[in-house]
């Protein structure tokens, strides 16, 4: 066995969690039920991924079951990657029939056709989802198995999740292949990026709850409620606030579970416009500004906020449309006035109905890299 | 002096408030540094600083009356820890202090912490002095972002950045609020009204304006929430009294400014 493929999967085995480590060999297949029972998975990790080395190496294991083993890694652990998601666009409307065996041929051909170095590994999942490996060489050296990028391609399904970690300049050639495989038109990178891949599939796949505008009438029981305390002289002195702003919460974020994002990034090229009495800044251009939200869980903490008196209800559309959007990023220009003359004419509508009107601000897809592609 | 100046520039120093030191000498600075060698040395048998191989303290006299640096360094001269007393323009403290005691009311140390912590108590014994950690309120990080953004550079590369912290919700947020340097300098521009005098109205309205200015947007009020850090192009600061000085022409006032925040903190 190969000194390289040894290391590898050495420390692909590190990398597991201890208690984690037999299932996921067992998983992986490659070595028998009574190989798996002759090693002492209660022994510290460095010598369990001994052990496995030496049992891999009975096997004559070679790097592509060694990548297997990581794809699996990964698919339990997607959460230690950052996921971009990229959606595919077809010119025509008949859904073709996909061709699992005919997909894998022509990506393998498309990326091996412009570069020979690359290991590709694909693994199916019940879900439809197709993972696929693919370890980065160069016209010159080997693939590093350690500068890997991942796919996930849900066949019945335009979109794409790309962790592509290193060797940004290998994206577009992905891009291509993937195009090519699928029998799609172009690709485009969306404006969404979060290290929770089952979020992003969420996001994309509306399996959020979303959010339905339906009538709530004040509930009767406000005015009969018993007192919450015996002492009737303590009363709640915002109550109807409070409700209101719980109300308002539930129809712009639903009742379920958000979907998790990490951040969501803005830049502003709005105007500065004072509404203090003094003479402040009154400039015809734009008032240049990065803002960027974080949080281990955004969406739930954004949706913390008015009740916690620090934000107004309902949150501002631009922050509530990040899952409808399926963006985390934005570039936000003020809306043209229609007389042009008068610069500091700006139309804010505020609406407290967010979805399905029109935004007040002209939200830009900003397309970054890659802008798109054609497939042939 | 510029190379003095080159080692204070782009790295994060931990601020600390000093009382004035009981007979504190710049004569003696050869046997400070020796006796502080042994006692770092006595602490590391006890296991309480990290690090092997043998260690080597020296004291340098400033080359500015009013800074004493001391930087310990270990035998190899890799400078692993470093520290220096300040005090600019601090006399008002000095005048209501009796003639045995060395006002340097600002401390500020780079490298671990277990090292800060020797260094003071060896100085707090030897000294009679006490250290204490200089936090940076709010309102003093509001000054700062006013008064830097006022500041004229050559180069506006960096944005001014303010950073606030929401704690307190189920999930934390953290908001990055960066605003073109031009931009905020113009907003500044218009809002300071005697040019080497700023108010605290000033400042307020200021930061007013940009707390609006995010409100249109985001609907949400970064007055109620912890600003924690702001950034500049001449320097960064954070609440938890960390600095990083990045413009040598500024270093001075900036210097003034933390002087007074540390004498305000021992008064």
């Amino acid at each position: 066995m190969d000194e390289t493929v040894a290391e590898y999967i050495r420390r692909t085995v590190l990398k597991i969690p201890r208690d984690e480590i037999k299932t996921m060999l067992q998983k992986w297949g490659f070595l028998s039920e009574t190989q798996l029972q002759t090693i002492n998975f209660h022994q510290i990790k460095e010598n369990i991924s001994q052990d496995v080395v030496q049992l891999c190496e009975e096997n004559s294991a070679d790097i592509k079951q060694a990548a297997v083993l990581d794809i699996i890694y990964n698919h339990i652990y997607p959460n230690k990657r950052v996921w971009s998601v990229y959606q595919m666009n077809k010119t025509g409307e008949e859904t073709e029939f996909f061709d699992l065996t005919d997909f894998k041929k022509k990506f393998k051909r498309r990326l091996r056709s412009a570069l020979k170095n690359v290991t590709i590994n694909f693994r199916e999942y019940e879900d439809n989802a197709i993972w696929i490996r693919i370890a980065w060489g160069t016209p010159y050296t080997k693939p590093n198995q350690y500068k890997t990028s991942y796919v996930v391609y849900h066949s019945q399904t335009p979109y794409v999740f790309v962790s592509a970690s290193v060797l940004k300049s290998n994206l577009p050639l992905l891009c291509q292949a993937l195009v090519v495989a699928s029998n799609y038109h172009d690709i485009r990178e969306m404006e969404l990026r979060s290290h929770s891949l089952n979020s992003l599939k969420d996001i994309v796949f509306k399996r959020y709850s979303q959010n339905f505008q339906t009538y709530c009438p004040r509930p009767l029981q406000e005015r009969n409620v018993a007192p919450e305390s015996a002492d009737l002289r303590i009363i709640q002195e915002n109550r109807h606030e409070k409700e209101r702003i719980q109300r308002v919460n539930r129809e712009v974020f639903g009742d379920g579970p958000q979907p998790q994002l990490e951040f969501a990034q803005y830049k502003l090229e709005t105007m500065f416009k004072s509404d203090s009495k003094m003479d402040v800044l009154d400039k015809k251009e734009p008032f240049r500004c990065m803002v960027k939200f974080s949080s281990p869980h955004l969406l739930e903490s954004l949706k913390s906020l008015a009740p916690a008196g620090m934000a107004d209800a309902p949150l501002s559309p631009l922050l509530t449309c990040i899952p409808q959007k399926a963006r985390n990023y934005f570039k936000i220009r003020e809306k043209k006035s229609l007389f042009p003359g008068s610069f500091m004419k700006i139309i804010f509508k505020d609406h407290y109905r967010a979805w399905g009107r029109r935004d007040s601000w002209n939200i830009d897809v900003s397309k970054k890299f890659p802008s798109s592609f054609s497939g042939y | 002096d510029p190379q003095k100046t080159a080692f204070l520039l782009r790295k994060q120093w931990t601020l600390y408030s000093v009382t004035p030191l009981y007979r504190f000498s710049n004569a003696h600075l050869r046997d400070y540094a020796r006796l502080l060698s042994a006692f770092i040395a006595a602490e590391k048998q006890k296991g309480l600083a990290g690090g092997g191989g043998a260690f080597k303290c020296f004291f340098s006299p400033s080359q500015l009356s009013s800074r004493s640096p001391a930087s310990p360094k270990n035998s190899e001269e890799k400078l692993i820890w470093s520290g220096w007393f300040c005090c600019v323009s601090g006399d008002d403290l000095s005048e209501n202090v009796a003639e045995d005691f060395t006002c340097l009311p600002l401390f500020l140390a780079n490298g671990a912490e277990c090292y800060t912590s020797i260094v003071g108590s060896w100085f707090q014994k030897t000294f009679d002095c006490c250290f204490r950690h200089l936090a940076i309120s709010p309102l003093n990080l509001s000054w700062m972002a006013a008064m830097w953004t006022g500041c004229k550079v050559d180069k506006t590369t960096s944005a001014m950045e303010l950073v606030f912290s929401v704690p307190c919700l189920p999930q934390p947020l953290d908001i990055s609020y960066a605003i073109h340097p031009e931009d905020a300098k113009a907003l500044w521009d218009t809002v300071q009204k005697t040019p080497g005098e700023i108010t605290q109205e000033e400042v307020d309205v200021f930061m007013d304006c940009l707390y609006s200015h995010f409100h249109r947007h985001f609907k949400i009020h970064l007055s109620a929430t912890k600003l924690v850090k702001v950034s500049t192009a001449i320097a960064s600061a954070h609440c938890d009294g960390i600095i990083k000085f990045l413009q040598s022409q500024y270093l001075t006032g900036v210097l003034m400014l933390l002087t007074e925040l540390a004498i305000s903190q021992i008064q």
